[in-house]
């Protein structure tokens, strides 16, 4: 678990902005891994396994706790958003508070590629964990390039 | 700016951030069995709370309006019986059949429509067996109003600000719903689509 621990802290970011509940969520994360390594039959890499399960609690978490006027938003939609802000202070912590609003309003499938995708992880590993057609991961990621660069330069807030 | 550095950029951003480390000890897992444990029971408690209102309006029914009883007997027991089934039918749809940690052969999307479907199919389920008894029982209480109004001339007048309050909430209540309802259908076409798309 130790060369995921990291990766899974992020992950847990990427769905929750509170860090009291984000802290439950991590737990939970580990605890649902704790119970699956005893099903893991090496059908698919043990990062894949990892990746998934985090993702399904994450995802179970992001509908169970959705609001009614809190809608999420696709990565289609993302792309139309309106400026709402000047350039942004281009500290590090400023810029990571950014992007995490930014994946935070995805539907959690658009999140589950946007969170792979800045983990460095290729086209076909996100195709397996998220069981997106290749072409389609490839779509997503370029759209995600393509929001994420926008918002680099033009300093669009999200939040 | 070309499209690398703003990219990578963004990744060392999202990989540089601050992370703590969370290791699963025996207490840990103890302590979240035990949460589970509560939440569970706090849910099952949630459920019980319509057929104790339909119980409390049926008793309070029959004692404010004897005259009243020939209508109001059968329609409460109608309530009640409606809720009690309810509770069935809820706790069934209430849990996952699957825990995410049992899934780790189900990919993003699998898992993501199975989840969306399961929702949708709890909202509808909660409608008809939670929302129908509470709007049956405030119906009957409403009827009950409205003919002992007859005789009681101040009474129904009275109480139109109250049902005017509980129509508001009953159309709110409804109006929300069918938005999430609407809601998650789009998003599980969606996923349909993106399904369709992959075995192609």
């Amino acid at each position: 678990m130790d060369q995921f621990g990291s990766s899974l802290d992020r992950l847990a970011r990427a769905y929750e902005a509170d860090p009291e509940k984000r802290r439950d969520l991590s737990q939970d994360i580990h605890f649902q891994l704790w119970r699956s390594f005893q099903r893991y039959d090496g059908r698919c890499s043990l990062r894949t396994w990892v990746y998934r399960i985090a993702h399904h609690v994450a995802t179970s978490h992001v509908i169970r706790e959705r609001r009614i006027f809190s809608s999420l938003v696709t990565l289609e939609e993302l792309e139309t958003f309106p400026d709402k802000g000047g350039p942004e202070a281009a500290s590090r912590r400023a810029n990571l508070d950014q992007l995490s609003a930014l994946v935070q309003r995805l539907k959690p499938l658009d999140r589950q590629v946007i969170v792979c995708y800045l983990e460095d992880m290729d086209a076909a590993s996100i195709g397996e964990i998220t069981g997106l057609s290749p072409g389609n991961v490839a779509v997503r990621i370029h759209r995600i390039k393509n929001v994420l660069v926008k918002w680099f330069h033009e300093g669009k807030n999200y939040g | 700016m070309g499209d690398e550095l703003p990219r990578d950029e963004l990744k060392a951003i999202w990989q540089g951030q601050p992370t703590g480390t969370s290791t699963m000890t025996m207490t840990l897992i103890r302590s979240k069995a035990r949460d589970l444990q509560a939440k569970t029971r706090r849910q099952l408690l949630g459920t019980v709370a319509v057929p104790i209102a339909a119980a409390l309006l049926y008793a309070f029914g029959i004692r404010e309006f004897p005259a009243l009883e020939h209508v109001l007997h059968p329609l409460c027991a109608f309530t009640l019986a409606w809720s009690l089934v309810g509770l069935y039918f809820l706790n069934r749809g209430m849990w996952s059949t699957v825990m995410p940690g049992d899934a780790g052969l189900s990919t993003g999307l699998e898992f993501c429509r199975g989840e969306i479907e399961r929702r949708r199919y709890l909202l509808r389920r909660v409608l008809l067996w939670s929302l129908g008894p509470v709007l049956l029982a405030i119906g009957t209480f409403i009827l009950a109003l409205a003919m002992i109004g007859t005789t009681d001339r101040g009474l129904f007048p009275n109480g139109l600000p109250f049902l005017a309050l509980v129509a508001v909430w009953i159309l709110g209540y409804f109006v929300m719903r069918a938005r999430e309802q609407r809601e998650l259908k789009r998003e599980l076409d969606e996923l349909i689509d993106l399904e369709k798309d992959h075995s192609r």
